[in-house]
């Protein structure tokens, strides 16, 4: 017991400055706080929507009025006042850029103090495409036009809607329909921007596509909507990385992600979140609640989804496959680190639905200081899924004695070919393993970044180059003052 | 009049502390009812389904004939038929006590505190329901120290040409400080294979420092019957509750054991099997309180279905903040025999404290072929192959058991084809 004491011991000297925390002072172009049709007709407006997308925001409006926030996830957490928040934001700008010179210089900078290479085309030389976006509304869409040559549409939501609509409109809530959730039918009702990607026939996408969300405004929530179409026989590898500014308040996050895979296609989809977790004391902080959902509609069809999460004060997040095809398969990699007030509850849902259907998920979970964080799976297997296979692993690492780690697995059988396997474990950082790497001359946070590291390989292995790098920076950076 | 809620007359009811506990128990049933399909503790079992019929309930204090379930092996048999009290073996061991539940209400002021003490009512309907009849049942006390040599069996018989009836039943066990105990239960009946009736039990255990319990139960009902048991344990420090329950009966059946580790050292092994076909629903659910320090838990549930039946379990190990160094194991695997068999599994864990060791696993999968294989090339028929095949299955847990002659007896149980021999 005293030996656990001294090793493991939370103190509050976490005095560190959220890296990312800043403010961009852009006039914002802000649509009134609340939410009623009027509003949602204002934005379908200001966004030149056509009739079909007014009717269906409405549609999921009326629908949403009728809904309960749901309670069943291991969170707590204000209770929000959806008529509070302003709806739509866009930063104030009277013609469309052109090129990079004609945004907004401090826009730029604070994606140059985050690192993205925007601003030069070379710096990543045809390896990244950055659909970057501001608040709501995509400022600037770099390499379209390389990945117009191959026939890869990569734009935002609302250009999708104007120079795509069939595509739009036959795919649009196919995988999340706007009934699907609370949080789902508001993003439906109200969502404002995202990114939209097809990737045509036999097309291997030549670069890794990638955007970066900030929030930025005060007061707006954020409701993104990406749609992901991958037809027959092609590739894509989709990166999202989020980082918000320091704020006090609680702001709202409700996305959607839908993916469509066609006939032996594959997508890979990677995300990092480091939204503003809130200070050492819980206050402040983002509340993620997010949809993503992938249906394997095709044959051989495969989706692998690949998240780190370490930001917000609320996570609620449930990456899903839908295995309609047979011999679809689908992936889950996760790691969430969770220190002082935040909470998350995340997981997936694997359905299988078509014949030698496999999944696999991967769960890391570390909490620290006095943080809360749960799994929640759901792995179903239907009658006709012949063959279909599934192996889970949750693992979770406590560090301190305040810290909570739950584990809510689902396994629903309904074939008897169907294989299913689940393990998890729970435990702490081994004294063992600790006081190796202490004798070595480690120091404790230090060692213990190494054995997180360690403990996590197994799904940072999964991501992009680049981003795994970026990842476990932000794994240390995450568990920073959480070891006494 | 909510269903299953009638007006009989019941012993007992010039008891006030009685009458009182009969009363909040029917108020909490009036107003929760029967478990709502969304309701998070019944995810897959649904009752609604099996109560679309009323059952009434049996009146208290009617005759029974006489014994007449023998078992194979030495023991201090307990008694009753249709849910009532009917006769216990003379030769009770020293240092055990059994009564009558009413009889213990009556003459035993003590019970009071720990009656309903451990099974809430706000939480679980049937538990609820079981109270508004409170009455009949059997009070078990094991002095401290006494060591019993024999099992206790409470042997339930249902003569099933009572139709639609339900029979509440409580059995109240306190085991004193450092003393050791076997009691198993077994449910059986005798009649008509299809008759419906519904048992609602509530076991409460109240396990002493250093005393250990190790509970055995068969359920074994009629194919059109309910059967739902709560069992809720509260183990002393050093203290030890063991348990089995094979379940391979009724149309409806759910087993719930709570096991509160309240303080250092205590320890659990909650074990069960279940086989199952038709159509029934057949549900194991654990929950394992973890209150202290070095107090440990350990699961093992295995489980066979065939036909178009359903298998649940859900199993939660909690650990509270500050029951540092503590262990706790579960792991659950099914076998499916038919398609159109179904297994739904929810492991839960749930830990507030860092230093702890603990894990689950699920599993399910069909019988395998390469072994089938193995045994018809060598000339054993096909329905006796996988006979042998799922009686190895359920070897693992069975092979548990500590009393060899009940380990006979419950593998015997779980194997219809050495039921026959």
């Amino acid at each position: 017991m005293e030996e656990s004491k001294n090793n493991i011991e939370i103190t509050d000297s976490s005095g560190d400055k959220y890296k990312y925390g800043f403010t961009t002072e852009i006039e914002a172009d802000t649509v009134p706080v609340g939410l009623n049709a009027d509003v949602i007709r204002l934005i379908s407006k200001k966004k030149g929507e056509p009739e079909w997308l007014l009717d269906w925001r409405l549609k999921a409006f009326e629908f949403w009025q009728g809904m309960k926030e749901p309670t069943w996830a291991k969170l707590q957490y204000d209770k929000i006042d959806y008529q509070s928040l302003s709806y739509y934001s866009a930063p104030k700008q009277k013609v469309k850029p052109q090129s990079l010179q004609d945004v907004d210089k401090e826009l730029l900078e604070t994606y140059e103090k985050l690192g993205i290479p925007l601003k030069e085309q070379e710096v990543l030389a045809g390896v990244v495409a950055v659909d970057a976006v501001f608040d709501s509304v995509s400022v600037a869409t770099t390499y379209r036009a390389k990945l117009a040559e191959q026939g890869v549409i990569f734009c935002s939501i609302s250009e999708a809607v104007k120079e795509h609509p069939d595509l739009v409109k036959q795919y649009l809530g196919s995988v999340v329909p706007y009934t699907d959730n609370f949080f789902a039918c508001l993003n439906s009702a109200v969502f404002t921007d995202g990114s939209f990607v097809y990737i045509p026939k036999g097309v291997k996408c030549p670069m890794e596509l990638s955007t970066y969300f900030r929030i930025n405004a005060k007061n707006t929530g954020q409701f993104e909507r990406t749609l992901i179409v991958a037809d027959d026989d092609s590739y894509v590898s989709y990166l999202e990385g989020c980082t918000a500014p320091q704020r006090d308040e609680n702001q709202l996050h409700a996305a959607i992600v839908e993916i469509v895979v066609l006939n032996n296609a594959e997508v890979k989809y990677s995300t990092v979140q480091n939204w503003y977790p809130g200070d050492k004391d819980g206050k402040g902080g983002v509340y993620n609640f997010v949809t993503k959902r992938a249906a394997c509609r095709g044959e051989n069809s495969k989706v692998s989804w690949t998240q780190v999460e370490t930001g917000s004060a609320v996570t609620w997040k449930y990456p899903s496959c839908v295995l309609q095809g047979n011999n679809s398969s689908g992936e889950f990699y996760s790691v969430a680190i969770t220190n002082n007030h935040q909470q998350a509850d995340t997981g997936t849902k694997m359905i299988h639905i078509g014949k030698n259907t496999t999944s696999k998920i991967t769960s890391k979970g570390i909490s620290a200081g006095m943080s809360n964080q749960t799994y929640r799976g759901l792995v179903k297997i239907s009658p006709n899924a012949d063959n279909a296979r599934n192996y889970t692993q949750c693992d979770s690492l406590l560090i301190g004695d305040k810290c909570g780690s739950h584990t809510v697995p689902y396994i629903e059988n309904r074939n008897k070919k169907a294989q299913l396997e689940h393990e998890a474990t729970t435990s702490k950082i081994s004294d063992e393993q600790l006081f190796y790497c202490r004798q070595r001359g480690i120091d404790e946070e230090e060692a213990v970044s190494l054995i997180v590291n360690g403990f996590c390989k197994d799904v940072m292995q999964h991501l992009p180059m680049e981003f795994a790098i970026e990842a476990a920076k932000l794994i240390n950076i995450s568990l920073e003052g959480s070891i006494g | 009049m909510s269903k299953l809620l009638h007006d009989i007359k019941l012993i007992g009811d010039d008891i006030p502390w009685l009458k009182d506990m009969r009363s909040a128990g029917r108020d909490a049933f009036a107003v929760s009812g029967l478990p709502q399909p969304k309701a998070e503790a019944w995810k897959y079992t649904k009752p609604i389904r099996f109560f679309a019929e009323d059952f009434l309930p049996a009146p208290h204090g009617e005759s029974c004939s006489s014994p007449n379930k023998n078992l194979p092996f030495n023991a201090c048999k307990i008694y009753f038929e249709n849910g009532v009290f009917c006769s216990c073996d003379e030769d009770i061991p020293q240092g055990v006590e059994v009564l009558p539940l009413i009889e213990a209400i009556m003459f035993k002021p003590e019970i009071r505190g720990k009656i309903g003490a451990s099974a809430d009512i706000t939480k679980h309907q049937f538990a609820a329901l079981n109270q508004a009849y409170l009455g009949e049942g059997v009070y078990i006390k094991v002095a401290a120290g006494t060591k019993v040599a024999k099992p206790l069996v409470i042997i339930n018989h249902i003569t099933t040409d009572r139709e639609l009836r339900q029979y509440s039943l409580r059995n109240l066990v306190i085991m004193e400080d450092s003393s050791k105990a076997e009691i198993m239960e077994y449910y059986c009946y005798d009649g008509e294979l299809k008759s419906s009736y519904f048992v609602n039990m509530v076991n409460e255990i109240y396990i002493g420092e250093n005393a250990s319990l190790h509970h055995y139960k068969l359920q074994s009902e009629a194919y059109k019957a309910a059967h739902i048991a709560l069992n809720s344990v509260f183990v002393a420090g050093y203290g030890e509750y063991k348990s089995f329950c094979l379940q391979k009966g009724a149309d409806l059946s759910r087993n719930e054991t709570k096991v509160i580790l309240s303080a250092e050292y205590a320890k659990t092994e909650v074990d069960a099997a279940y086989i199952m076909n038709g159509w029934a629903t057949i549900d194991t659910t654990t929950d394992i309180e973890h209150l202290k320090p070095f107090t440990q838990s350990s699961q093992l549930v295995k489980g066979v279905i065939g036909g178009q039946a359903k298998g649940v379990f859900q199993g939660k190990i909690h650990i509270a903040p500050q029951a540092v160094k503590t262990e706790g194991y579960q792991l659950h695997k099914a076998m499916l025999l038919s398609d159109e068999a179904e297994i739904d599994v929810k492991p839960e864990l749930e830990i507030f404290a860092d230093d702890v060791k603990c894990s689950h696993g699920a599993a399910s999968g069909e019988l395998n072929a390469d072994q089938l294989f193995y045994m018809r090339s060598r000339g054993i028929g096909e329905e006796e192959a996988r006979q042998i095949l799922i009686d190895a299955y359920l070897n693992d847990v069975i092979a548990k058991i500590d009393n060899q002659e009940i380990k006979q007896f419950m593998s015997m149980a779980a194997n219809p084809l050495k039921e026959r021999e």
